[in-house]
């Protein structure tokens, strides 16, 4: 602290009651000597045993505004070298001051009128700049709640976060913050504050409307809030009396009352302005009251986006319990699962009950209540499910995890309910199902039967056969001319045949060679069933091979035909008269021979061979 | 020829393959869904994927809600198996489906039927064996005697028959199978365009899993036709022919 002026000092004897009087000590100090136009700064002039009668005259400066005016007196007793008592009076005037203008300026000196003298102390030189040096109350965070830094669980630090999801909650103190006196209107301003100035999206922010007053008022006409678009707003307070508060702003006494108190969550990122709240306030005032107009301050709020996948924000807390885990078929099970904690509650996404499919799942019941905790906006939501086994047996109903992120860990953090295992037996033959609340079938069912429906997901396959599959066959190389061959083959055998019928056709004279071999062929066939001994056949087969040579030969059919004209057409046919009685006598044997078997013996037989193979040979 | 020698490479024992088989069954069972489809997916590349492993796969990716492969695998699964299990499983992606094709006609053209009805394999090969027995029994009529020809002339005749409808039935399945080509939707949302071309206006959306026909292919962009006529271009990548 800067210190001038001169010093008297009254020195105070009290031995046996008496004092002695000391000269008076006079100075005046300032706590900065660098300011900002929109700072306020404290001037003290301290006066140390005044003499009676004197007057502390104050400095009047013109390039500053002395914005309030107090004073103080200490007294205090010592006792001195020699034992002698010593009383001092100290008076302290304290001007709270704020500069007009940049520049360096001076405070004028004070001075201390007395009966026969006048003290001044030296006038002070102030460095003034533009807006604010000091820290802005509004933008500085309050300290935690528990000062003393006591552990979680400690008897008296509080309640354990990780336990309480309104634990750890900074209440807000809308009186708190230095809110700066306007330039004018320094006797009655309203002033809007926010209790952060940046958030996460759907992260509260309390917004607080106060009126400031150093005169009396004697009530609120009415209050026009700003539209807070892009907020879901939930009121926190709304005082329908004035209750004063003595607030000291930049050292001013002021009576500070709330108008209205507001939670907000924003719905987007990115600096949101808040318009400016307007009130129309009366004051006490003779003969009549006053009514004054004043519009409080604007705002903007930084709002920072939710990292990826995050939807809830606050902090909260999911539990559920059942009423029964060991039922019979048919009875309901009603599973409550409660939501709680802070934050936006209407705003939060509870995961569906994911329960199995034996389970008939009626629309769940919702119930909310909204809390208010340390101007922290939260609640409880009740979702009531209502849930009938359709089938016995034991199952599982999964947890539920909710996620949401937590602005003051600035993580995603989870809750989750514990799985519930429910075992459904059979119910009784002549028991009826308990009736389920919004079921509109009645309020009574038969007894309940074990469902056994069909559906869903068949299972997999555990054994496979591990081929590739196979292209079709009609596709693959061999298919077409597989199919293609048999008519090929069969056209090439046609045409086989068609050529070799062309090639094969024979003149007269080969067809008669043709059917002269065949002849002697079967005269080959005579000759060996000569040999096994069958007469009738033997001279059957020469007879016929001699009948089929002749056919071939004179080119007409001979059976029929007598000796006679047998012999004609040999004759016909230029036959030798020795050919034609050699065939003639083949003939003759063998008409013997089959018709008179005694007749052919072998050497017959050879004979009439012979004869018949002569007359083919030497035929002409 | 590539996908062969790989597929020879990397081919498992019939043990190897069914210890896989297992695994991917398993891990299914814990609802480790993309392990399952992982191992499926190896014995298909191995060449060792026939209608149960695709079945397994499509039902993987069935309970892993990805509607444009399960889709995928079944109806393969299908073609190559007719199966009372396939059809419930793809009955199942069915109702999960997000298109519903309105003013679809409820049957396929006669001849699609009668491919999808008939086996391909068991009627080629009756058709050849009855065609050669025809032609057979024809080549021993020719060289019959007169006496026993009218039997073996009216053996060879139903041979023929038979032969010939068979023939006709194999020439059903190779026509549809050249000129229908049938695929499935995989993206999650494809916008089916006016004509080939991204500035093209959409005309319509259709969604991961729905059977489509390829009608023509434009390089980047195929047009397909659904079930009620209603035509669009997508881009090819988002459609997987079966």
């Amino acid at each position: 602290m800067a210190r001038t002026g001169s010093a008297l000092a009254i020195i105070v004897l009290l031995g046996s009651g008496a004092s002695i009087a000391a000269e008076p000590e006079f100075y005046m100090a300032v706590d900065r000597t660098k300011v900002g136009t929109e700072d306020t700064f404290r001037c003290e002039i301290v006066v140390s045993n005044a003499p009676e009668g004197a007057v502390v005259q104050f400095p009047a400066p013109n390039d500053f505004e002395v914005l309030s005016k107090g004073d103080s007196t200490q007294m205090s007793y010592s006792v001195g070298p020699g034992g002698l008592g010593q009383i001092k009076q100290v008076r302290k005037y304290t001007l709270v001051m704020r500069a007009n203008r940049v520049g360096t300026l001076t405070i004028p000196a004070a001075g201390l009128q007395t009966a026969n003298r006048t003290y001044k102390t030296e006038a002070i030189k102030i460095e003034v700049v533009a807006g604010r040096l000091a820290p802005d109350p509004r933008n500085t965070r309050k300290p935690p709640a528990n000062p003393f830094g006591l552990p979680p669980g400690f008897p008296f630090g509080g309640l354990d976060d990780d336990d309480d999801p309104l634990g750890g909650i900074n209440p807000f103190d809308p009186f708190g913050e230095d809110p700066g006196i306007p330039k004018s209107d320094s006797d009655l301003f309203l002033r809007a504050t926010l209790d952060r100035p940046e958030v996460y999206v759907g992260e509260q922010v309390t917004l607080s409307l106060l009126i400031y007053a150093r005169m009396n008022l004697v009530g609120v006409d009415s209050v026009t809030m700003p539209k807070l678009e892009g907020f879901l707003s939930q009121d926190l307070s709304t005082p329908t009396n004035l209750a004063p508060e003595a607030r000291t702003v930049g050292g001013v006494q002021y009576n500070a009352y709330l108008l209205r108190s507001k939670a907000l969550f924003p719905m987007k990122a990115g600096e949101i302005g808040i318009e400016a709240a307007e009130a129309d306030i009366a004051s006490a005032g003779f003969p009549y009251n006053r009514k004054i107009h004043r519009k409080a301050n604007t705002l903007t709020l930084r709002v920072k986006p939710l990292p990826k996948n995050a939807t809830n924000v606050g902090k909260w807390r999911l539990s559920s319990t059942a009423n029964q885990t060991d039922l019979a078929l048919g009875e309901p099970v009603q599973l409550k699962v409660i939501l709680e904690g802070r934050g936006n509650l209407k705003a939060v996404t509870l995961p569906s009950l994911q329960a199995p499919q034996s389970f008939r799942v009626f629309d769940p019941q919702q119930t909310e209540k909204a809390t208010i905790t340390r101007n922290q906006y939260g609640g409880q939501r009740v979702v009531e499910y209502v849930l009938v086994p359709q089938q016995t047996g034991r199952f599982e109903l999964p947890g539920l995890t909710l996620e949401y992120f937590d602005p003051e860990s600035q993580t995603i953090e989870k809750s989750s309910t514990d799985s519930l295992t429910i075992t459904v037996r059979p119910s009784g033959t002549n028991a009826t199902a308990i009736a389920v609340p919004g079921n509109p079938t009645g309020t009574q069912e038969p007894t309940a039967r074990n469902q056994l429906v069909g559906g869903g997901l068949k299972s997999l396959r555990h054994t496979a056969a591990f081929s590739a599959p196979k292209a079709a066959l009609w596709s693959r190389a061999f298919f077409l001319p597989a199919a293609i061959a048999p008519a090929g083959l069969g056209l090439l055998l046609a045409l086989f045949a068609f050529v070799r019928g062309k090639l094969g056709q024979e003149d007269e004279a080969s067809k008669k060679n043709k059917q002269a071999k065949a002849a002697r062929r079967r005269l080959a066939q005579a000759e060996k069933v000569s040999h096994k001994g069958g007469t009738t056949e033997f001279y059957g087969e020469v007879d016929k091979a001699l009948r089929s040579f002749l056919e071939a030969r004179l080119s007409q059919p001979v059976t029929g035909l007598t000796r006679p004209q047998l012999d004609e057409a040999m004759k016909a046919a230029n036959v030798s008269e020795a050919v034609r009685q050699r065939v003639l006598g083949v003939f003759e044997t063998c008409d013997l021979g089959r018709y008179a078997p005694g007749m052919g013996d072998a050497q017959a037989r050879r004979r009439a061979l012979e004869d018949a193979v002569h007359a083919m040979e030497v035929w002409p | 020829m590539i996908a062969l020698s790989l597929a020879l490479v990397l081919a498992y024992t019939p043990q190897e393959a069914q210890a896989l088989f297992t695994e991917a069954n398993d891990a299914y069972y814990r609802q480790e869904y993309p392990v399952a489809i992982e191992k499926y997916q190896r014995l298909i590349t191995a060449g060792q994927g026939g209608p149960d492993v695709l079945f397994n796969l499509g039902t993987a990716y069935l309970a892993k809600d990805e509607l444009g492969p399960a889709v995928l695998h079944l109806t393969r699964a299908a073609r190559l198996s007719h199966d009372d299990d396939i059809a419930a499983q793809l009955a199942v992606a069915q109702q999960r489906l997000t298109d519903q094709v309105v003013g679809a006609t409820d049957t396929q053209p006669f001849l699609e039927r009668v491919a999808h009805a008939i086996d391909e394999r068991w009627t080629s090969i009756a058709f050849l064996t009855a065609w050669w027995l025809a032609f057979f029994l024809l080549f021993f009529f020719v060289r019959a005697e007169r006496g026993r020809r009218w039997v073996l002339g009216l053996v060879t005749t139903v041979a023929f028959v038979v032969a010939i409808v068979l023939g006709a039935v194999v020439a059903v399945h190779a026509s549809v199978a050249t000129s229908v080509q049938e695929a499935v939707v995989m993206a999650p949302t494809a916008p089916a365009r006016e004509f080939p071309g991204p500035s093209a206006k959409v005309a319509f959306e259709v969604h991961a899993g729905l059977l489509v026909r390829v009608m023509e292919d434009d390089g980047r962009f195929v047009r397909i036709r659904l079930p009620n006529a209603l035509e669009g271009w997508v881009e090819k990548g988002q459609v997987t022919a079966l």
